[in-house]
C-alpha cells in the first residue's frame, strides 16, 4: 500500500542530482516506453503497487465480509440473537455490511489517487 | 388502483422513450456521444451506471427471495453491491485507461486476436440473453398485479416497447435516462418502505414465531391459476370457487395436509390464521427464517457450499457484464472512472437498504403470496395492504412505475449490447444489421421470456452473473494485472468456464440436481466453475509461452498509466478508443 515496490526510482530520488559529468541521466517520463530498461523498471514497479494495493483491500474485504458464511457457521445460535427485537443476520446483511462496503471502496479511491500523484511526483521531481 | 398505476407504468413508459428520442437528435454520432460523454460528471455517470444496474431482480426480486427464503437471500444484494467493490478495485480504472469500449474488444486489444473477440462476442450474447429473461418475468407479473392481465401480455408489451424503441434508434448512450431511472427507482422503493415501517408496527417478535407466517388481520386471496397447497395447522376459511373438488358455500375447515383450489376462487381467512403455502414454496419455520445462507434447489443442504456459490457468483460476476462496461468509457480518465465507481457503490447500497423491508413486512403483513407462489410480487402488493385509501393507490402507483423504470433500463442496456455485439462483432455492422438483430434478439428474449414465469428472478440474474464470472472475469484479471496470459491461455480458460457454468445452469434449467449436492453444484455452478476458470487460464497460459503477444509491455503500460503523464512519454498513445478507430461496437453510425 505504498510505493515502496517502485525502488529503482525511489533509490535514484534518495540520490539527489550531483551534476556529475559523463553519470547517467536520471530516469524521465520519456523513459516511459517498452524496450527502455529504466522506463520497464518504472512501470513494472506501478503496477506492483497498484496491484499490493488492491489486494491489501481484496484481503480486508474477503476477511470482512467473505468470512460472514463461516462466523455464521461456527456460532451455531446466530439465527435466535436478537438486538431490539430483529434478528442480527438480518441486521448485519440487510443494513451493517452497506457502510463497510462503501467505506472500504473509498479508502481503495484515496489511496490509489495518493499513490499516482506521488508515482507522478517522483518522475516530475527527477527531470 | 389499477388505473392509477396503469398510468404511471405508462407515463415512465412515454417519458423513457422521449426522452431517449431527444437524446438520439443530440447525438447522432459515435464522435458525438463522445464529445458529450466527457462533459458528464461522475455523479450523473454513477446515477446512469446505477440506473442500468437495478434490475428487476433488485427492485422486485430481492424482497421476494427474503419473503420466501429469509434472511440467507440477502447474499444477492449483497453481492450485487460488493461487486462494484471489486471492479473498482481490480477493473475499473485500467480498463478505462485501456479504452475497450467492450468485453470483446478488450479481449481483442489486449491480447492482439481477432478469434478471442468473436469468442467473448458468443459470451457476450450468452450472458445478455440470461439476463434478459428475469426483465421480462418482471413485466409479466407486474402488468398481471397492475391489471390482471395474464402473464404474457407484460411479457410481449415489455419486448415490444424496448426492441422497437432501441430498433427505431433511441436509447443509445442515454446516459440521462438512465440516471433519471435510479432516481425513480430509488424514490419509488424508498418513500413506501418509509411510509410502511412508519404506518405497520412492525411486530418484530412475529419474525421468531415456532409456526409459519400469520394473517394479522382478515383476508380474501384471489385465486387466478389453480393451485396445490399445504396446510400445517387446521383453520376454518369461508369464500367462493371450488376447493378440494367441492364447490364452497359456507365455512370450510382445513385439515392439515394437501389441498387444491381452482382458478377464479376466493379464500377468506381470519386474523391470526397460519397462512398455507403452495407445494413447492418450502415456506421457513420460526429462526429458521433467520439463517443467513442462501439456499440451493429445493432442499437446504449444503447452506456453506450453496452460500459460497452465490457469493463467488455475484461478487465476481458484476466485472464481467457486458451492459455496464460500456458505461466506464463516458468516464474522463482513470481516476474518474474509480471515483464514478466508488459513487455506483455508495446508491446501490442506499438502494438496497429498502428492498429488504418490503420482505420483512410483507412475511408478518402480507402472508397470502405463499399461498398463490406470487412472492416475487411482494413489493407491488403490500402498499395496497398496508396503507389505506388514496395514500395506499399513490403508493402503489409508484412501485408498479419504478418497477417498469427496471424492467426499461435494464433490458434497453442489455438488448443494445446484445444486438450491437451480434452487429458488430459478428455480422457487417451497419444500422441496417443493428436493426435486424435487435428485433431478432428482442423476440427471441421475449419468447424465452414467456416460459421462465415459474423461475425466481434472482435466480435467473444469479445464472447470468455465474456465467460472466466463469468467463470474462478471468479474462479482464488476468488481462490486467499478469504479463503471462497467452491467447491459447485465454481462450482456454474462457471456453473452459463458459461451457461449464452455461452446461450446469442449462441442466438445472432442465430439472436435473433438485437437491444435495447437485443441486448446489448444478444451480450455484460459480463455486467450481470460476476456480476453474482462472486455473486453466493460469497453467495452459504457462505451458503456451509461443501464443504471448509481442506488446504485452506496450498494453501494460496504456492499462496502468495514469493519463496526465501520457504526453511526456515517447509511446504514441492512442487517442479513445485504442483498439478500434472505427468507433464503439454498440453504436453504429447512423446512415
Amino acid at each position: 500500500m505504498s510505493l515502496e515496490p517502485i525502488r529503482p526510482g525511489r533509490e535514484v530520488v534518495q540520490a539527489p542530482p550531483t551534476g556529475l559529468a559523463g553519470s547517467r541521466p536520471l530516469p524521465d517520463i520519456s523513459d516511459l516506453h517498452p524496450g527502455n530498461p529504466y522506463g520497464d523498471v518504472l512501470i513494472t514497479g506501478l503496477v506492483r503497487a497498484q496491484l499490493g494495493l488492491t489486494l491489501g483491500f481484496l484481503t480486508l474485504t474477503v476477511a470482512v465480509i467473505g468470512s460472514l458464511p463461516i462466523v455464521a457457521t461456527l456460532l451455531p445460535g446466530i439465527d435466535r440473537a436478537n438486538v431490539a427485537g430483529l434478528p442480527v443476520p438480518l441486521l448485519v446483511l440487510g443494513a451493517g455490511i452497506y457502510p463497510v462496503l462503501v467505506a472500504l471502496g473509498w479508502g481503495y479511491v484515496r489511496l490509489a489517487e495518493r499513490l499516482e500523484r506521488r508515482f507522478a511526483e517522483l518522475l516530475s521531481r527527477s527531470t | 388502483m389499477s388505473d392509477t398505476a396503469l398510468v404511471a407504468v405508462i407515463l415512465v413508459t412515454l417519458v423513457t422513450v422521449a426522452v431517449g428520442a431527444r437524446g438520439m437528435r443530440v447525438a447522432r454520432t459515435p464522435a458525438d456521444f463522445l464529445v458529450a460523454a466527457r462533459e458528464v460528471p461522475p455523479v450523473v455517470n454513477a446515477s446512469a451506471i446505477s440506473g442500468e444496474y437495478l434490475s428487476a431482480a433488485s427492485f422486485l426480486g430481492v424482497a421476494g427471495l427474503v419473503y420466501v427464503d429469509g434472511v440467507g437471500a440477502l447474499w444477492y444484494p449483497v453481492g450485487y453491491a460488493t461487486g462494484y467493490l471489486v471492479l473498482l478495485l481490480l477493473v475499473a480504472a485500467p480498463l478505462r485507461r485501456f479504452g475497450a469500449y467492450t468485453i470483446p474488444d478488450f479481449a481483442e486489444g489486449r491480447l492482439s486476436s481477432p478469434l478471442l473477440r468473436k469468442v467473448g462476442t458468443v459470451f457476450v450474447l450468452v450472458i445478455g440473453w440470461f439476463y434478459l429473461l428475469p426483465q421480462f418475468k418482471g413485466a409479466g407479473i407486474t402488468l398481471a398485479f397492475v391489471m390482471g392481465t395474464p402473464y404474457w401480455i407484460g411479457v410481449v408489451a415489455l419486448g415490444t416497447v424496448v426492441t422497437a424503441n432501441i430498433a427505431a434508434g433511441g436509447m443509445k448512450g442515454i446516459t440521462v435516462v438512465q440516471a433519471f431511472q435510479f432516481w425513480l427507482k430509488i424514490v419509488a422503493i424508498a418513500v413506501p418502505a418509509v411510509v410502511l415501517l412508519a404506518l405497520t408496527h412492525p411486530r418484530a417478535g412475529a419474525l421468531d414465531r415456532p409456526v409459519g407466517a400469520t394473517f394479522p388481520k382478515a383476508a380474501s386471496v384471489s385465486i387466478t391459476t389453480p393451485i396445490a397447497f399445504n396446510v400445517t395447522k387446521a383453520e376454518t376459511v369461508t369464500g367462493a370457487g371450488q376447493l378440494d373438488g367441492r364447490t364452497l358455500t359456507g365455512p370450510v375447515r382445513l385439515e392439515p395436509g394437501r389441498h387444491r383450489v381452482a382458478a377464479g376462487s376466493t379464500l377468506r381467512f381470519a386474523a391470526g390464521a397460519v397462512a398455507p403455502s403452495a407445494i413447492g414454496i418450502d415456506e421457513l419455520q420460526g429462526t429458521s427464517w433467520s439463517m443467513p445462507f442462501a439456499r440451493a434447489g429445493n432442499g437446504r443442504q449444503h447452506p456453506l457450499a450453496a452460500t459460497y456459490g452465490l457469493i463467488l457468483a455475484t461478487f465476481l460476476g458484476t466485472v464481467g457484464l457486458p451492459h455496464i462496461l460500456v458505461r466506464f468509457y463516458t468516464n474522463r480518465d482513470g481516476a474518474s472512472a474509480r471515483r464514478t465507481t466508488a459513487i455506483v457503490l455508495l446508491l446501490v447500497s442506499c438502494f438496497y437498504l429498502f428492498p429488504v423491508v418490503f420482505g420483512v413486512l410483507g412475511r408478518l403483513e402480507a402472508p397470502s403470496l405463499y399461498l398463490t407462489n406470487n412472492t416475487d410480487s411482494v413489493v407491488l402488493l403490500l402498499p395496497q395492504i398496508g396503507v389505506d385509501g388514496a395514500g395506499g393507490i399513490v403508493l402503489a402507483a409508484l412501485v408498479a412505475a419504478g418497477a417498469f423504470a427496471a424492467f426499461l433500463s435494464t433490458s434497453s442496456g442489455l438488448l443494445i449490447s446484445v444486438a450491437g455485439a451480434l452487429s458488430h462483432d459478428l455480422l457487417d455492422g451497419s444500422v441496417r444489421t443493428f436493426r435486424w438483430c435487435t428485433v431478432l434478439a428482442g423476440v427471441l428474449a421475449t419468447v424465452a421470456g414467456l416460459r421462465v414465469a415459474d423461475f425466481s428472478l434472482n435466480l435467473l440474474v444469479g445464472w447470468a452473473f455465474a456465467i460472466a464470472a466463469s468467463t470474462f472475469c478471468p479474462l479482464l484479471v488476468l488481462g490486467i494485472w499478469w504479463r503471462r496470459l497467452t491467447r491459447v491461455g485465454c481462450l482456454a480458460g474462457l471456453l473452459v468456464g463458459g461451457l461449464t457454468s452455461a452446461t450446469a445452469i442449462v441442466a438445472t434449467m432442465a430439472g436435473a440436481g433438485q437437491s444435495g449436492w447437485p443441486a448446489v453444484l448444478l444451480g450455484l455452478p460459480a463455486i467450481w466453475t470460476v476456480p476453474m476458470s482462472f486455473l486453466v487460464m493460469v497453467v495452459v497460459s504457462l505451458l503456451t509461452p509461443g501464443s504471448l503477444p509481442e506488446d504485452v509491455e506496450d498494453k501494460m503500460l496504456v492499462l496502468h498509466l495514469p493519463e496526465r503523464l501520457r504526453g511526456r512519454t515517447a509511446v504514441s498513445w492512442p487517442e479513445a478508443p485504442s483498439v478500434r478507430p472505427d468507433g464503439p461496437s454498440i453504436l453504429p453510425e447512423p446512415g
